[in-house]
């Protein structure tokens, strides 16, 4: 078994499934004693003990006291709260279905957009792209989604997404582009005006003045996914004088 | 002593060990894993929609599919397919995700012996990187009873198991260790309490079965250190663009 050292925050933590967390070092620097709060990767086991239960890096934030294991996957698992991009597969009187490449389509309610009343609501078709916000996520029932700030009631920029094209990328990769530090994004934005939407499903959409320009954004980005900031800069440079 | 297999040298020695994830573009997660020139790919899928009758209504279905080398599937790969899924459902956190199915192809590349274990560490890398939740990782691996020498030889190679007295499958999880547990003085009893499968045929005497599931033990502690490397070097491959 392999026990964890919290010693170096520089390093990265690696835990497997089955990795058991100490006790002692959840504990170490938290002002609010005794609360600790779990993220996606660990779950405590029958024996009161705290496992990780994916492959990944185990991350601490001292504000709250939580610990979480950042991992890398492909098949989206909604949670609340998060911006996604999904189809509309389906549609009746009070909701939209929506695919967004969990294990079931999400419900999108034909109210739950900005000023939509009984009156005056917005009509989407089959097959539109919608950037929306997961309202209500739980395991046992479909997710809820939802096209507006819930606080304000306004769009926010959540709604149709027109034009432009969809990649379907490592949900890793995902949160990685929203960081605005995001390498690629930055490299490509030097060379190419462009706009993007990252649903945290996965998706990505990207639009720019001519479709050329839009298949080597998406290129870009797919390639970056295991390159180091050199090579990075080396592929953006290279697809750009190619084009 | 020299082997039927002239690349290695000792009876408790494991062939080179080779691994791959994250190959297949359209799976959720996929991995090959390769015990010397025997080769298994595995691709996962889920957790995923189900079959109205294949749904559970508190945990996710586990469906193992086992293609053989060539040709159809047939009833030994019916075998392994519940080998694998029954030593897999308590592992995976199935309650995690329920209404939903979890899709297990096992494909054999290559053979040349323990299929079956390969087959096991090619499953839970798979099972890694599409990002099941699990209690807990294995390792797998088949040792031998050689018919002339009596002796007992490690990940056996085709040629090698025709000369078989008796052939075990050994798997064990990541968290129970004969060490951790002072306690349990009975090393034979503490083997036994971490094998999550066995899986033994010929003829062969107590004494024998037990020392096969010792040497696999020990054995598999080198594929679990196999399995945790290659799951760091693809994280430190993803997020070097961070850490740089």
């Amino acid at each position: 078994m392999a026990s964890i050292t919290t010693e170096e925050e520089s390093k990265l933590l690696i835990v497997l499934p089955g990795d058991q967390l100490p006790e002692s070092g959840l504990m170490e620097d938290s002002s609010a004693a005794h609360r600790l709060t779990l993220g996606p990767g660990l779950a405590p086991m029958d024996d009161d003990s705290i496992t990780a239960v994916k492959a990944g890096i185990l991350k601490h934030n001292a504000v709250g006291n939580r610990w979480w294991v950042e991992s890398n996957q492909r098949r989206y698992v909604a949670a609340q709260g998060e911006s996604i991009i999904g189809v509309v597969t389906g549609k009746s009187a009070e909701h939209y279905k929506v695919d967004i490449g969990a294990s079931q389509p999400a419900l999108l309610g034909v109210l739950a957009f900005e000023g939509a009343t009984k009156r005056n609501k917005p009509n989407h078709n089959i097959g539109d792209l919608l950037y929306c916000r997961v309202s209500m996520a739980n395991k046992d029932m479909e997710a809820e989604l939802e096209c507006m700030n819930p606080t304000t009631g306004k769009a926010d920029g959540y709604g149709e997404l027109k034009g432009g094209f969809v990649i379907k990328i490592s949900l890793g990769l995902a949160r990685r582009l929203l960081d605005p530090k995001n390498l690629v994004l930055r490299l490509l934005g030097q060379h190419i005006p462009f706009e993007m939407a990252v649903g945290t499903n996965g998706k990505v959409w990207v639009n720019s003045a001519s479709a050329q320009h839009t298949i080597l954004i998406c290129n870009a980005i797919r390639n970056s996914e295991y390159l180091n900031s050199a090579e990075c800069g080396a592929m953006v440079k290279s697809l750009v004088e190619k084009m | 002593m020299s082997r039927l297999d002239r690349t290695r040298t000792s009876a408790h020695q494991l062939r080179p060990f080779f691994s791959s994830q994250n190959l297949l573009n359209r799976a959720d997660g996929s991995a090959q894993f390769d015990f010397g020139e025997s080769s298994v790919m595995c691709s996962v899928i889920g957790p995923a929609e189900v079959k109205l009758r294949d749904e559970k209504l508190d945990k996710a279905t586990l469906e193992v599919v086992v293609r053989p080398l060539v040709g159809l599937p047939g009833i030994k790969d019916k075998a392994r397919e519940q080998a694998i899924r029954e030593t897999l459902e308590p592992l995976v956190l199935s309650g995690l995700h329920p209404r939903t199915g979890i899709q297990i192809v096992v494909q054999t590349m290559k053979d040349d012996g323990s299929i079956l274990a390969t087959a096991f560490n090619a499953t839970i890398l798979a099972l890694l990187d599409a990002g099941i939740p699990l209690k807990s990782i294995l390792g797998a691996v088949t040792c031998i009873v050689d018919s002339e020498t009596n002796q007992i030889l490690l990940d056996p190679t085709t040629q090698e198991l025709a000369n078989a007295k008796s052939t075990h499958t050994f798997v064990f999880d990541n968290k129970s260790s004969i060490t951790s547990s002072p306690e349990n003085k009975d090393q034979e009893e503490a083997v036994e309490v971490a094998t999550l499968y066995s899986d033994s045929t010929g003829l062969f005497s107590e004494e024998e079965y037990f020392e096969c599931a010792q040497i696999c033990y020990k054995a598999v502690q080198a594929v679990h250190g196999f399995i945790r490397t290659a799951v760091q070097k693809k994280l430190e491959k993803e997020q070097q663009q961070i850490h740089s």
